[in-house]
């Protein structure tokens, strides 16, 4: 005999729609920190399974002429964040009288993550810009908040195939005989940035369609240029 | 003292007919009988010194506390009512590691010092208890006027904050019972190229003009921000002897 | 034909039993590498297009950029293949040699119908389990003739088809585009658009557009019809690593070969004599 209780709650079992918040969007973003200056780069396809909704959506946000923020995974998440990130910035720089600096942005951002350490932004995120000497550094955290302070970093989709290629390039890693690194110019930084999301766009099928390069000196402040890759 | 002196001077969430509020301004006369403080800023840093009031020999001149810490690069010297600026300071305090738990920095001493008249007109406004239901915390202003000193990205700062709220700086400001007096003097004697140890002497002699008993290492108490070390530190009684025999040198 | 099969015929399940436990215990088992893919086959007035790209992938990460997913099945009869690779490259496989021995067997070409059958009844057999969503084109005795075969063993006989996960973008063009009897220029065009759309569209697919274009006695494997996704962009400088670069930590040479000694010994020589 079946008891209807039963039946019941076994039909509530299997009505009850998954709570499922979350859904990746891919990209990936890059930064990388040089003498006088820093890059920070995102690609701009917006996937959703095997589908892409939009081939131009924007994952970097400038906060100020000195520091930008670019970030790779939920893009409802990425807009959210970003919105969070800039109002406090405009308050900050209403309230403090001095534009926000680089290692406070990498504070509140690592707090402001933090504070959803039980229900995350899905956001892997790169902070990139010049500290109070004028020298390129950038960030890189994972979605709870964990961020450290370093010359190069990758996050998102195309974080396997790219990361291990700047550590070479960048920080000579693996390159034991060139302890003294060689420290790359602008422009061979920025050809780096468009060969390794190139090659990124060749395996990975959320990297592709095109690149905002967002280029920080403190001469002309933050300057964004757009590359094509793929669109298949 | 005020010509329509009536009702309205009851309420403190109630203007006069004339625009006034008379609670805050009564507030302002207990700070003029307050213990005095001076403040100066010079581009070595800046200077407070408070008088204490010793009024029997069994007092232990170490209790009386009239400078404190806020947070590693700002202090403040207070008169009037010394257990209200006790909650002030405490907001001030909790403002300052908020700010550098948030931005991982030290706040700026103008941005503390707007955060800390915040709470001077939050007289009679319901404050959340633990079970999120709105209680009465304060019924008055505070009686009490502090001179905020610090330094920040900007160099050194002094800030005078009054019980309405309102901040002003100042390169050299007196405060309390002795203010009108002190003032003038500091008035007379300050000049912008002044080094820290001439603040000093011109912090102490401004007091020993003002001060009803003679000046001691026991009854004054004197402390600096230092533009170079940017850290708030409260002098020793032997530093403040030093700066007194500076001061006495000076007169011979 | 059971030497095709395997040795009893068909698949061995011996490992099954030992793979559940392992799974068990925690060990992570492999993933087959799918191909999400677009193929697309069309049926013209003279014969059959059919068309596919290139792209293998494994999760999100694309396996192989220049793949070949349209099989041969016999001389006028092509198959494109998704699902699982190993899956449709196996089936395909093993259907064209069971025809290659019939048409030995019997002297004639083989019929599409035929090939139909031998798939469906295999794809049926293993119940689903057997990944392979195909596209079957062929001309034979009775003309052109275009089938999809599902991965459960289902078929559909449709003058134009569209199969993988760029099946819906491909559609989209065919539904807007298809006429009846169109030349061959005309269905070779719109089969490049079909399968353009599951380039661009579905992140399944990508790379070049193949095309097998079957007419009475003529079949063309066009490998390579459009290649719009070459690699566009080296860093100028490249990347050049002086001698150096990575450090000796210590060396030591030894002869590779040594070679062994010769004795002279006369009385037990192997060495035959020349006299």
């Amino acid at each position: 005999m079946w008891k209807e209780s039963s039946v019941v709650a076994t039909m509530a079992s299997l009505q009850r729609p998954d709570f499922m918040p979350y859904q990746n969007n891919g990209g990936t973003v890059v930064a990388i920190g040089g003498e006088d200056y820093c890059i920070v780069s995102a690609t701009t396809r917006l996937g959703l399974g095997f589908a892409i909704p939009t081939r131009n959506v924007c994952r970097y946000s400038i906060l100020n002429n000195r520091v930008v923020l670019a970030t790779a995974g939920m893009f409802a998440d990425t807009a959210t964040l970003h919105k969070v990130i800039k109002a406090r910035v405009k308050i900050y720089e209403e309230q403090q009288d001095k534009p926000f600096g680089l290692h406070s942005a990498a504070q509140l951002l690592s707090n402001t993550l933090y504070y959803r350490r039980f229900f995350p932004y899905y956001t892997f995120n790169v902070l990139g810009g010049l500290d109070e000497d004028g020298q390129g550094f950038v960030y890189g955290f994972d979605a709870i908040g964990s961020g450290e302070k370093v010359k190069v970093v990758c996050n998102g989709t195309g974080q396997a195939l790219i990361q291990p290629i700047l550590d070479n390039q960048v920080e000579k890693k693996q390159q034991y005989e060139n302890k003294q690194i060689t420290k790359l110019s602008l422009q061979e930084a920025v050809d780096l940035i468009k060969d390794v999301f190139t090659s990124a766009g060749e395996r990975d099928i959320y990297t592709g369609d095109a690149i905002d390069i967002c280029i920080i000196t403190k001469e002309k402040g933050v300057l964004v240029e757009t590359f094509q890759l793929k669109q298949d | 003292m005020f010509l329509t002196r009536s009702e309205y001077d009851r309420g403190v969430n109630t203007f006069s007919p004339e625009g006034r509020l008379f609670q805050v301004e009564y507030a302002m006369e207990a700070i003029k009988l307050g213990s005095t403080a001076v403040g100066i800023q010079t581009a070595e840093g800046v200077v407070l010194a408070v008088e204490k009031r010793l009024s029997s020999p069994l007092l232990e001149p170490n209790s009386v506390e009239k400078l404190v810490e806020i947070d590693e690069h700002v202090g403040c010297a207070m008169s009037g009512l010394v257990a209200d600026a006790r909650t002030m300071i405490e907001h001030a305090r909790v403002e300052a590691q908020n700010h550098r738990f948030t931005f991982d920095e030290a706040m700026p001493v103008e941005s503390l010092t707007q955060a800390t008249c915040d709470l001077a007109l939050r007289f009679g406004e319901g404050v959340e208890d633990d079970e999120d239901k709105e209680e009465e915390m304060m019924s008055r202003p505070f009686g009490v006027s502090l001179l905020i000193a610090g330094v920040d990205n900007k160099g050194p700062a002094l800030f005078y904050t009054d019980p309405s709220g309102t901040y002003i700086r100042w390169l050299a400001k007196a405060i309390g019972a002795g203010a009108e007096g002190a003032q003038s003097a500091l008035q007379e004697a300050y000049y912008k190229s002044m080094t820290l140890k001439e603040a000093e002497t011109l912090a102490l002699r401004t007091l020993r003009e003002v001060m009803e008993e003679k000046v001691e290492s026991n009854n004054v108490e004197v402390a600096a921000v230092r533009t170079d070390t940017k850290k708030f530190v409260i002098y020793t009684e032997a530093q403040v002897k030093e700066c007194l025999s500076r001061l006495e040198n000076r007169d011979s | 034909m059971s030497q095709f099969n395997g040795a009893d015929g068909g698949f061995q399940f011996d490992l099954l039993e030992r793979n559940e436990r392992l799974k068990e215990k925690g060990y992570q088992v492999p993933v087959a590498r799918k191909t999400g893919t677009t193929i697309v086959g069309l049926v013209f007035r003279d014969g059959v297009v059919l068309g596919a790209d290139t792209r293998a992938t494994s999760d999100t990460t694309v396996f192989d950029k220049n793949c070949e997913k349209i099989h041969y099945i016999a001389p006028n009869i092509y198959c494109c293949g998704a699902g699982t690779a190993a899956d449709t490259e196996n089936t395909t496989a093993l259907v064209s040699s069971q025809l290659e021995l019939h048409r030995l067997n019997s002297g004639r070409e083989s019929r599409v119908t035929t090939a139909l059958t031998l798939l469906k009844r295999m794809l049926f057999r293993y119940q689903g389990y057997v990944s392979a969503a195909l596209v079957l084109g062929g001309v034979d005795f009775y003309g052109p003739h275009l089938y999809t075969v599902y991965p459960h063993g289902s078929t559909d006989r449709l003058p134009f088809v569209t199969m993988g996960s760029g099946s819906l973008a491909a559609m989209s063009v065919f539904e807007s585009k298809y006429m009846d009897d169109m030349s061959r220029e005309e269905a070779e065009k719109l089969v490049y658009e079909a399968i353009s759309a599951g380039i661009y569209n579905d992140l399944g697919s990508g790379g070049n557009v193949d095309l097998c274009v079957i007419t009475r006695g003529q079949t063309e494997y066009l490998r390579g019809y459009a290649k719009e996704n070459e690699r566009k962009f080296r860093k100028p400088q490249g990347y050049s690593f002086p001698i150096g670069t990575t450090s000796i930590l210590s060396s030591r040479f030894e002869r590779s070969f040594v070679p062994t000694p010769f004795v002279s010994d006369p009385e037990n020589s192997s060495t035959m004599a020349v006299d």
